[in-house]
């Protein structure tokens, strides 16, 4: 039994740049998660983090406009206003931290150009951006000494008399479980890329921090606009960043047309990732692709500027696939990739659940809407991250020092896990997932529409039957059994594929990355709204859809 | 494609026989990595297995393993490349560190000793607004050490680890070159002589390249490691035997072109260190005896005045 | 077959058995050689530590000049090899930094154009001479012995500088001299592995058990002896294998440590006194007694 002010779960850059604040308000902070820090996925972000510097002659009201547009209107206004306001102090302060960030002629931060914005204002280190941010955060943490429970997994939130007041957890080298005490308790723990097949995401993107919420109250908005990322690696699924686009690639189909021409004729390769999804997701259907993919070429930025600028593009494509980027234009399609939606925020990462708070991927302020910009993932996660720190040190002064039951609770996962362990069904947790990881990539694509979405949703349902009759667990140790660990991976990935075809069928127009083929237009009237799923307590799925805050840009027809 | 792999397989909880090499067969597609076959193993063959990844995308650091004796990231190494159908690949545990279980390494000896350097920014001041001045050359050249994604394949390779844990390792060198090189860092000079400690620090390096051959992202640590002694050497941190070897060399070969191995041993032993002069002794006797001992009057490069004067030229450059 | 000579210091110096031993083979083989004697010390990785750049200008000073005689150079250590080609591979892939150096040595007369290959006197047996041809000189079978093959770190990485793309059986060559002279070579997991030289006189316990380990696993795999294409391996793993297994495993020196060409020699049956068998500090007559 340990007890903290702060427990963080996740240990990626929301939960970090959470940590580095809150240790710095004087709390006493504790970050816990299943991978250690720098192999969070966060490290995979790769293009670049957007800033509107107002002391450069640049606006936020700028930045503001696009990620709205960018979001097809449904992002909420004042969330955005706030992220485009703390922007440029966000990023300066990570810069002052030590991130080796490219510079401009002037010794000052450089840029380069990103989807859905017309201003170069994204800022960034080679093609590692991700990575680099990531391991200066890790590195104030040590420099702080923030506590880490280094390859644990949450089973479990404990919530007690109405509020969350810690987590029970299972620490994987040792197999045993135990209870983590805290006053307040922020979720970071990621998106849930591997609801989908294919996908850019790590293994490990299952989803957790958006199970955990949803089954202790919280809300889940907007769970139906998944981002399809337009260039991810041919075969593999490797994410191939924006940022190559941003610095001039084209975008090729089979005929060596540069057909974003069609689709987006002011902002072309850059328009934002669902159109340009959308367009090259066209462009395969009806022929023009090779293979089942798109071209992307970047021969014309010169060798030199690859391997600087580029350079780990140019590692991926070689390693992966054997094609020199400089010579050879590469094989893409569009993958899954981020999820808008996810855990219902206010902007300090108020959950509406006493003591519960969530940022990052994980979390929906609105900032991202329909569609997130690129660049804007990084943003959003260390201003949310920060700002959610500094709330829950104003909550934590209220919460009494008392003594949790823990007993009940650990007892309670002691329960789950062996029921887990003794199952000895006809499937592996494997098959189980992929199969209803393929039906979800088929069901809510790049395109959709009512029978694709309810096929998805019975696959959906039949696997929570299977889940809960018929695996079967072949590893009976303790140790980093990770035969149990993707068995309880497997049911928080299950919470978040309910959710996601419940939002995607409750949405009854086409807005940014949801497209219905059957409801092809966008519906201001009836649908400027967020789809709101919760769990009662019987398990049951109640909806809701609340308005989407509209501040100062009425929305117009979106066009790029 | 046909794949057969032995995996070497340690199991804690086992009290007797707990380690062993398991084979598996597999028929997978000929462009897989070694990581795709063992998470097909893992995912429809043999639930036990146990091994960290996370991005198969050679970014996050997690699935470094030996294969065939060699570490190596097995997310982006490709199986057509090491073995032909039918032959057998084996995938051990790196090297140098624990095993937890099965391909499971413990490594917070390797996050202890990245923390031991100091691996975070310390200026003297922020900035008042706004950030550190800096130019693209300077950040640009750090991205070599920024690359490195915390895999430990160098630090399973190295030689020096085999037989010395309190060696800092290479890995954490070369963490703390990125700091040293990086101009808005102001402890330079207190890190490179935290460093140049004679315990384990940068001297301690064999330079026997494995961590150059295995790390999978161009750093080179052992680069890294060379270019903190040059450095060190320049800020003036002379007091080691790594110094009086590399200085006893450079004036040998300035003088006489070539290599007088004699004085070579004597003066990195320290001409005033009595032990270290008195522990040469047996084996330049042993060496006398049997006809080995270096000339005194060492042999000398023809022409070898033309030699020094490329010194002095270069010398004349910095 | 000609070649430009570079034998390198310790050949001269501390081992002189190596020099002795490989112009026995090279006379008997016809191989000619030309020795550059103008050309530097390498450095040995050792001055690159405090003066990269007067090493790396040395080195491509003897490269110019093996290549002004339109001739490869042949190198007899694992270090000479290893640094030269690191240097030739450095400047063929930066021709910034090849200029400033040859701006340096043009006083003298020399401009480096990238054009010579260096190769240790292993690679030039197996891939110019060819084992067959070399067999055809042998005499005597050694087919009583087993040998430990123990490259040099220089000679097997970096892989780059080294032409293991074109030429990845270079990581084999001496196993294969090994089993052409009749004798078994061991499959030995350290062959690559360091012997602990460079850091001799900086941390003397790394080094003893490091010679300590190598030697030790080798005798335990049942090798007679062991065979090293590198003076300064040599010098290591002879001249302190008596302290570094004493320390280390509490036994004796008892694994004989010869060079490449003595190797040859003895298959060739060359006169003993000009293979320097006798010069090496742990007893070779057990050697002797089986060929």
């Amino acid at each position: 039994m340990y007890d903290h002010d702060l427990l963080i779960v996740g240990a990626g850059l929301a939960g970090l740049r959470c940590a580095v604040e809150a240790q710095k308000l004087g709390l006493k902070v504790a970050v816990i998660t299943k991978v250690h820090p720098v192999r969070s996925h966060s490290n995979a972000a790769q293009g670049g983090i957007n800033a509107p510097l107002t002391d450069r002659g640049d606006d936020w009201k700028g930045h503001a406009l696009d990620t709205i547009k960018g979001s097809d209107y449904l992002a909420d206004q004042d969330a955005v206003e706030i992220m485009s306001q703390e922007a440029g102090e966000a990023v300066l302060e990570l810069e002052r931290m030590g991130v080796i960030f490219s510079r401009g002629d002037d010794g000052k931060l450089g840029t380069r150009r990103f989807g859905g914005q017309k201003v170069a204002r994204t800022f960034f280190v080679g093609a590692i951006t991700g990575s680099a941010l990531l391991h200066v955060l890790y590195e104030q943490s040590l420099k702080m000494g923030l506590q880490v429970y280094e390859e644990w997994f949450v089973t479990s939130l404990i919530k007690h008399d109405g509020a969350v007041r810690g987590v029970v957890a299972l620490d994987l080298k040792t197999g045993e479980l135990e209870s983590i005490t805290a006053k307040s308790v922020v979720i970071a723990a990621g998106g849930a890329g591997r609801v989908f097949e294919p996908s850019t995401n790590a293994l490990i993107c299952t989803g957790d921090g958006l199970s955990l919420a949803w089954n202790n109250g919280a809300g889940l908005m907007d769970m139906e606009m998944i981002q399809y990322h337009p260039t991810t690696l041919a075969r593999t699924g490797i994410l191939l960043s924006e940022a190559a686009r941003g610095e001039g690639a084209y975008l090729l189909n089979s005929e060596g047309d540069r057909f974003m021409e069609k689709y987006a004729p002011d902002y072309m390769e850059l328009a934002s990732r669902d159109v340009v999804s959308r367009s090259e997701q066209t462009e395969i259907n009806e022929g023009r692709g090779i293979d089942g993919n798109v071209l992307l070429d970047l021969r014309h930025l010169g060798k030199e500027f690859i391997e600087t600028r580029l350079g780990y593009l140019q590692e991926v494509s070689v390693e992966f696939l054997g094609i020199d980027m400089a010579e050879k234009p590469v094989p893409i399609r569009p993958g899954m990739h981020y999820i808008m939606g996810g855990i219902k925020t206010d902007v300090d990462g108020e959950t509406g659940v006493p003591g519960l708070y969530a940022a990052g991927e994980c979390a929906n302020v609105s900032v991202h809407g329909a569609n997130r910009l690129g660049a804007n993932s990084l943003l959003d996660t260390v201003v949310f991250g920060r700002r959610s720190a500094e709330k829950a040190s104003d909550y934590v002064k209220s919460v009494p020092n008392s003594v949790i039951p823990t007993e009940k609770y650990v007892k309670r996962d002691l329960e789950l896990i062996k029921n887990i362990m003794d199952s000895d069904g006809k499937y592996r947790v494997s098959e189980v997932r992929n199969k209803m990881a393929t039906a979800m990539t088929k069901g809510i694509g790049v395109f959709r529409d009512q029978e694709s979405m309810e096929y998805a949703k019975k696959i959906v349902d039949q696997t929570k039957i299977d889940y809960r009759d018929s695996i079967k667990i072949e590893n009976k140790g303790k140790v980093y059994n990770t035969d149990l660990l993707f068995a309880l991976e497997l049911g928080n990935m299950i919470d978040c594929a309910e959710s996601i075809v419940h939002g995607a069928l409750t949405r009854k127009e086409s807005r940014g990355a949801h497209f219905r083929t059957d409801i092809p237009g966008r519906n201001d009237d009836e649908w400027l709204k967020h789809t709101l799923i919760y769990k009662g307590l019987e398990g049951e799925i109640k909806i809701e859809t609340p308005d989407v805050t509209i501040t100062e840009w009425e929305p117009i027809e979106r066009v790029y | 494609m046909k794949v057969s792999i032995d995996v070497k397989r340690f199991d804690p909880e086992k009290l007797n026989e707990n380690n062993w090499v398991q084979n598996y067969k597999m028929d997978i597609h000929p462009s897989s990595t070694v990581l795709d076959a063992l998470i097909h193993i893992r995912e429809e063959i043999d639930g036990t297995l146990g091994l960290r990844c996370a991005c198969r995308a050679s970014i996050c650091g997690s699935c470094g393993m030996r294969v065939d004796g060699k570490a190596k990231l097995v997310c982006k190494t490709r199986i057509e490349e090491l073995v032909d159908e039918g032959e057998t690949l084996l995938v051990e545990p790196m090297g140098n560190q624990p095993v937890i279980k099965d391909l499971i390494v413990d490594i917070s000896a390797f996050f202890a000793k990245m923390t031991q350097v100091s691996p975070f920014l310390q200026p003297d001041e922020l900035p008042e607004q706004g950030e550190f001045i800096a130019s693209n050359e300077s950040m640009e050249k750090l991205l070599t050490e920024m690359n490195c994604i915390m895999c430990g394949l160098c630090v399973s390779d190295c030689t020096i680890l085999e037989v010395d844990n309190t060696f800092i390792g290479p890995a954490a060198l070369a963490k703390a070159s990125r700091f040293v090189y990086d101009p808005r860092d102001d402890q330079t000079e207190e890190r490179l002589n935290f460093l140049n400690d004679e315990q384990g620090g940068i001297w301690d390096c064999t330079r026997c390249m494995q961590c150059v051959e295995v790390c999978p992202k161009g750093v080179s640590p052992m680069d890294r490691i060379m270019d903190l002694r040059e450095t060190a050497i320049e800020i003036g941190a002379k007091k080691t035997h790594g110094y009086d070897h590399t200085n006893s060399f450079e004036k040998s070969v300035t003088a006489h072109g070539r290599l007088d191995e004699s004085r070579l041993a004597f003066e990195s032993a320290g001409i005033f260190n009595i032990p270290r002069l008195l522990d040469l002794i047996p084996v330049g006797l042993r060496a006398l005896i049997k006809g080995k001992l270096p000339p005194i009057f060492p042999h000398k490069a023809e022409d070898n005045k033309k030699i020094k004067e490329l010194a002095k030229k270069i010398k004349e450059m910095e | 077959m000609k070649y430009a000579f570079y034998p390198g210091c310790v050949a001269r110096g501390g081992t002189p058995e190596l020099l002795s031993s490989s112009m026995a083979v090279l006379k008997e083989l016809d191989i000619e050689i030309e020795e550059l004697t103008k050309a530097g010390c390498t450095g040995a990785g050792v001055l690159q530590e405090k003066n990269p750049l007067l090493g790396d200008t040395i080195n491509v000073r003897t490269l110019a000049m093996a290549e002004e005689k339109n001739l490869n150079i042949m190198t007899l250590c694992s270090t000479c090899q290893g640094v030269l080609s690191q240097a030739n591979h450095k400047v063929k892939n930066d021709p910034e930094y090849l200029a400033k150096i040859n701006d340096l040595i043009k006083e003298e007369g020399y401009e480096y154009k990238g054009t010579t290959d260096v190769k240790h006197l292993l690679w030039i047996l197996v891939e110019d001479y060819g084992l067959d041809n070399l067999k055809s000189h042998f005499v005597k079978e050694l087919s009583d012995l087993k040998f430990a093959p123990f490259y040099g770190c220089y000679m097997v990485r970096p892989s780059e500088a080294l032409g293991f793309d074109e030429r990845p059986e270079r990581q084999n060559y001496l196993e294969q001299v090994i089993e052409s002279v009749g004798a078994t070579a061991i499959d030995f997991p350290g062959k690559f592995s360091c012997c602990g030289f460079p850091v001799l006189f900086i941390n003397q316990k790394n080094s003893l058990k490091m010679v300590s380990n190598q030697t030790g696993s080798a005798k335990d795999l049942g090798a007679d002896a062991m065979v090293t294409p590198c003076p300064l391996c040599h010098l290591n793993l002879d001249g302190y294998q008596g302290k570094a297994r004493s320390n280390n495993r509490g036994d004796k020196a008892d694994l004989p440590i010869i060079h490449m060409p003595q190797m040859i020699a003895l298959a060739m049956g060359i006169e003993t006194k000009d293979i320097g068998l006798g010069r090496h500090i742990v007893n070779t007559k057990e050697i002797l007694n089986k060929v």
